[in-house]
């Protein structure tokens, strides 16, 4: 017990509640006309802040599902919440708020529902009577809930065929598929409230007929509930598909909490799942899926989603919002029959047939009606009852979704299906049973979901056929608020808030108005009722900004890092993310070596990823990288691949650039004559070209398009920079030539040939006989601590040293073979190093060969997922002999694309793509030395740094 | 024809014989590129090899490293060793897809002849490749032959043959002699 600091007093405002953290508990303080308050947090209903929520008349109401609290007690007012508050003690010291979360605000009140049983209203008829109510939902809960507030002292019968205590069904398509909920949380009257509200249980059990004459329930086995009062609220099943196929195991419905769990157990294995019908639940189940990394196709009957429900602009509303999230959303589309191969199920549409784990159908409801039209209730696709629940059979109550609403929509009577139908229609009942007159503030129809991280409210009645606008400008995402007017009364008829549950607040009032909506007035835009999509370019580009893991295609496969899926290497999407988050991301991208730009002027064409830059000394001998795009109109004006000059000048129209990339003149920027011209106030200085950041380290020249980049010893790390150094030893670089080739394969296939040493030594036949990269060699395939940087490291042997049992696993090895010409093969240690071969590869685009003594730098150029270019800059130092030059270039036909090993790794990596390619959507194993997960390996038999490198990809890919 | 002429005064012949010779070495020439490109469309990778003089230089380079006096090849044979052992890597241990090649030679030229009997001449070359899963033949090189002839026992053998490529990107991979 002690006082702890919360805030200061002048961070709340009177009337006013903010959320502050007290030890690590969540805490709302509130200032009511001077005095503080304080509460736990959060919702005792659902996940949400309270400070976020609204202060009225003491009380706080939450801002996701409108449950209120008094401020002072923490006493839970009205559903849904059925748990009080936790509250504070509080006290002043200056300008301090202390609280002490040990000790209650107030005296805690006696718990509402013995409270409200004590005082029971006079009510004759209530006493002695026998309530039964069937269907144990919330419906019913929230009847029997009612019928002792107002008074009903007889005894009350529960009949459930579910075996559970009655349970709300929202969390069901929510958080009891995102591992969040349970039953108990769902339970709506528990164990202990049943016995303190003396409800008699009969869970399990259906309910075969109603006699309203003898006024009895006839239960299985001929067990008989007499009633004076009977409730029906059954609910309703889950509407099944009626095609050939729906039986088949994996086709999901959900009502029941067991439908739930069969869901939840889907989703954990699926990698697909298509859903039938873009309701509520079937968004709600398709938001849930792609939470849990599981690709969603939604199919739809209707033009648009939601149509029969609700106006068209706000169908298509929610299916934009699915969308951007990456949901496949096919409207007009009839399911004919569910096939089934292997594991898949094959979902027949009219226009071809999609493979899934699993079905699940969101297709609305059947309302359970039997029972009460063999009883003589008039039905019309739904129980008909009046304003208090009442039946057209005297002494029969009907509520929940079994039941229709009093109010007429579009001239009828509809079902409304929600939770808070449930309780409203559930307490008129109770109260009309109990006898008491009905009450007139009842609330306006009100329906939340939670999708897509929004929580989307409505309120109102809102019919399909009204006219929908939205206000302001924010347009189906978290912030937009539509509402619906009538198209004959000009009434405002509801009010549809995303994540803006004051909209709602506001609404409860407006929607009293009797007067039509002033379009004039407010800042609205009508919405076309056109379901052909007018504007589909909006929803595109929101889709840019989401996370690419909640996309249907970017399912890493579960086993984890041990795969790697084709989509990394052959996907569009993929690969422009690639290009915004790696190579114009925080990298340092490597684009020349200092000795191809020796002098003032000298300048080089270069690419950081697939985009053009010049990489030019300026006279004052700085390196500078800039776009090779000239400012004006796009032209890529340096066209040679070197070069001398004193400035660049597009050959367009004639904008010139100095050497650094600042605009330095536009013809005619004055115009002619007083005419034309560019405006008054362009600044050459604004409109130079994209200049990127540079560094260098040992003759070798990075950029980025990052400017506050790391420095380039910090990226490489003290290894990686080692063997980096170990090559470039401080000698100058002499230019010998360069390679260029194109390489029909994903760039990150070269990366991971040189972090895959198992390769080397069974592809390469010249590194095999030659010793030079054999297993059981000394070698190491280090991997920086990133993973994204790597060095393969081997020292060479005779050759002899390979034994006749490693021979046999190799391919490769040639006995006795020789070569003309050995001395191609020679190795002059001029390196202070262990390693006569490293290969060093330097995220995300350069490759350092130390093979022997054949050097080169090679820069990957992307030029699209499927392909890539390689220039490879060969070089050897100042002061080498001409012998040592021909030495570097004999040992050069290694290298390159006609190279002894380079042909046959450029030929592998194309073989790889072709597989990818003509045999689609499946994944690469990369399990090899299972010990370590992702990092170095001192065996060649390792795929450990390919894993290294997808773990740190993973995470720049955001995937 | 005019500049072989015009680089054969020394030899005092009459002006028909002097133009037949020319011919005949022309003729000469082009038999000997005939040959060369169909012992490597044909895949004979050792009658190849015999097309060298012991002492030939054999490189492929990129017009880009020619014209900037680099001497990075693609394949650099030093001897005719090296050519050897280029031809039995291929054959024997190198990995590639299985292709045809056709090798196209036109605009032959002799340059020269000096006193020590080497033939200096140039031809352009164009190189198609075919693979076995593709309906067209891709032009997989097109470039100039610098050559120097010399005769060994009357025949005329490679002592150097720079062959210079302009199309700067290879495609994928060069996995043939050129």
């Amino acid at each position: 017990m002690a006082w702890q600091h919360a805030a200061s007093l002048n961070s709340i405002r009177d009337g006013g509640v903010i959320g502050v953290d007290v030890d690590g508990t969540p805490v709302a303080l509130y200032r009511l006309h001077g005095e503080i308050f304080a509460t736990h947090g959060i919702c005792t209903h659902a996940l949400a802040l309270l400070s976020e929520g609204w202060v009225e008349d003491g009380k706080i109401e939450c801002p996701l599902h409108q449950g209120q609290f008094d401020i002072r007690t923490g006493k839970a007012l009205c559903a849904p919440l059925t748990q009080d508050l936790r509250t504070y003690a509080v006290k002043l010291e200056g300008d301090d708020i202390l609280v002490d979360l040990d000790r209650h605000g107030e005296q805690p009140v006696a718990p509402p529902d013995k409270a409200d049983r004590g005082a029971k209203i006079d009510n004759a008829a209530a006493t002695a009577a026998t309530a039964v109510i069937i269907g144990a939902g919330q419906t019913a809960a929230a009847a029997i809930r009612t019928l002792r507030k107002a008074g009903f002292n007889g005894a009350i019968d529960l009949v459930g065929d579910e075996l559970h205590l009655p349970y709300e069904r929202p969390p069901l398509s929510k958080d009891m598929l995102l591992g969040r909920g349970n039953l108990d949380a769902c339970t709506r009257l528990s164990r202990v409230d049943a016995e303190s509200l003396g409800v008699r249980l009969h869970l399990g059990q259906q309910a075969i007929a109603i006699d309203p004459a003898r006024k009895q329930v006839v239960l299985a086995q001929d067990k008989v509930l007499p009633y004076d009062a009977l409730l029906i609220a059954t609910g309703g099943r889950a509407r099944r598909l009626n095609i050939p196929g729906s039986d088949r195991p994996g086709v999901l419905h959900l009502r029941t909490v067991e439908d739930a769990a069969a869901i939840d157990r889907a989703l954990a294995s699926a990698t697909h799942v298509a859903i039938v019908g873009g309701g509520f639940i079937g968004l709600e189940l398709a938001s849930a899926a792609l939470s849990r990394n599981v690709a969603v196709t939604v199919l739809e009957r209707e033009p648009e989603i939601m149509m029969r429900l609700l106006p068209v602009p706000l169908g298509r509303t929610f299916r934009r919002i699915a969308e951007a999230h990456g949901v496949d959303v096919r409207r007009r589309t009839d399911i004919r029959e569910i096939t089934q191969r292997g594991s898949k199920l094959g979902v027949v549409t009219g226009q071809d047939t999609i493979q899934v784990d699993a079905v699940l159908v969101g297709i609305g409801l059947e309302p359970a009606i039997d029972l009460a039209a063999a009883a003589g209730c008039a039905t019309a696709g739904g129980i008909e009852v009046d304003a208090e629940g009442r039946t057209s059979v005297p002494g029969i109550w009907a509520a929940g979704d079994c039941a229709l609403h009093h109010v007429l929509r579009d001239g009828r009577r509809v079902r409304l299906e929600s939770w808070h139908n449930a309780e409203e229609q559930g307490a008129a009942a109770g109260r009309s049973m109990a006898g008491v007159a009905r009450d007139t503030t009842a609330k306006k129809p009100w329906f939340w979901t939670d999708q897509f991280g929004l929580n989307i409210q409505m309120i109102g009645s809102i019919s399909a056929s009204d006219t929908v606008i939205r206000e302001g400008s924010i347009d189906a995402a978290a912030g937009a608020i539509y509402r619906t007017i009538d198209r004959e009364t000009g009434l405002l008829t509801g009010t549809i808030a995303f994540s803006a549950p004051d909209a709602i607040r506001q609404a409860r009032h407006e929607l009293d108005s009797s007067t039509p909506f002033a379009f004039d007035a407010a800042s609205a835009v009508v919405l076309a009722d056109d379901t052909n999509d007018p504007d589909t370019s909006a929803s595109e580009i929101t889709a840019m900004n989401i996370p690419l893991a909640l996309t249907k295609r970017y399912v890493w496969p579960q086993e984890g890092l041990t795969r790697i899926p084709d989509w990394v290497y052959t996907d569009q999407t993929i690969y422009e993310r690639e290009v915004e988050k790696i190579f114009h991301g925080r990298t340092w991208n490597y684009v020349a070596l200092e000795c191809e730009i020796p002098n003032p002027g000298d300048y080089i064409r270069s690419n950081v990823g697939p985009t053009p830059v010049v990489v030019a000394r300026a006279d004052d001998g700085s390196i500078n990288v800039f776009e090779n795009r000239c400012a004006h109109r796009a032209a890529e004006f340096c066209r040679e691949l070197s070069g001398n000059a004193k400035e660049f000048v597009c050959p367009y129209h004639q904008w010139s650039y100095d050497l650094k990339g600042n605009l330095a003149g536009v013809p005619f920027r004055r115009g002619v004559n007083g005419k034309g011209g560019m405006p008054a106030d362009f600044k050459t200085a604004d409109h130079g070209l994209r200049k990127l950041s540079v560094t260098t380290h040992r003759g070798v020249v990075f950029a980025s398009y990052c400017e506050t980049m790391e420095s380039f010893e910090e990226y490489l790390g003290p290894e990686v920079l080692g063997e980096f150094d170990a090559t470039f030893d401080g000698r100058k670089l002499k230019l010998l030539g360069y390679y260029r080739h194109s390489l029909p394969g994903n760039w990150k296939l070269y990366h991971e040939n040189l972090k895959d040493p198992y390769h080397a030594t069974l592809l390469h036949t010249f590194l095999v006989t030659f010793g030079l990269l054999v297993a059981g060699n000394r070698s190491l395939m280090l991997a920086d601590p990133t993973g994204r940087h790597g060095v393969m490291a081997s020292a060479k042997s005779d050759g002899k040293a390979v034994a006749s049992d490693a021979k046999k696993e190799m391919r490769a090895y040639r006995e006795g073979m020789t070569l003309e010409e050995p001395r191609f093969m020679d190795f002059i240690d001029e390196f202070n190093s262990p390693w006569s071969v490293t290969m060093s590869t330097v995220w995300p685009n350069l490759i350092v060969q130390r093979e022997m003594n054949t050097l080169g730098v090679r820069q990957i150029v992307p030029t699209g997922p499927h392909e890539f270019i390689m220039k490879w800059t060969m070089f050897g130092f100042e002061g080498d002999s001409e012998e040592m030059t021909r030495h570097r270039l004999r040992q050069g036909n290694l290298m390159g694309p006609a190279g002894f090993l380079g042909l046959e790794d450029n030929e592998a990596i194309k073989f790889v793509q072709d597989g990818m390619q003509r045999v689609p959507n499946g994944e690469h194993l990369v399990k090899l030395d299972p010990e370590i997960e992702a990092g170095t390996a001192d065996s060649l038999i390792s795929e450990a740094a390919i894993r290294a490198m997808y773990k740190h990809w993973r995470q720049e890919m955001g995937l | 024809m005019q500049t072989s002429a015009m680089t054969k005064p020394s030899l005092a012949m009459s002006n028909n014989d002097a133009r037949l010779a020319d011919l005949l070495l022309h003729h000469e020439i082009a038999t000997f590129n005939n040959r060369y490109a169909a012992a490597l469309d044909e895949l004979r990778l050792t009658d190849w090899t015999e097309m060298f003089t012991d002492d030939a230089l054999y490189v492929i380079l990129s017009r880009e490293n020619f014209d900037r006096n680099l001497p990075v090849g693609l394949i650099y044979c030093e001897n005719k060793g090296m050519i050897r052992d280029r031809a039995f890597a291929l054959k024997e241990t190198a990995m590639f897809a299985p292709r045809y090649l056709r090798h196209l030679i036109a605009n032959q030229a002799v340059l020269s002849e000096t006193p020590d009997g080497t033939i200096v001449a140039r031809a352009n070359y164009v190189v198609l490749q075919v693979l076995y899963d593709r309906p067209d033949a891709t032009l997989h090189q097109v470039g100039v032959y610098y050559d120097k002839f010399r005769r060994i026992d009357g025949e005329l053998k490679l002592a150097e043959r720079r062959c210079v490529y302009d199309n700067l990107l290879v495609d994928n991979a060069l996995c043939l002699p050129i």
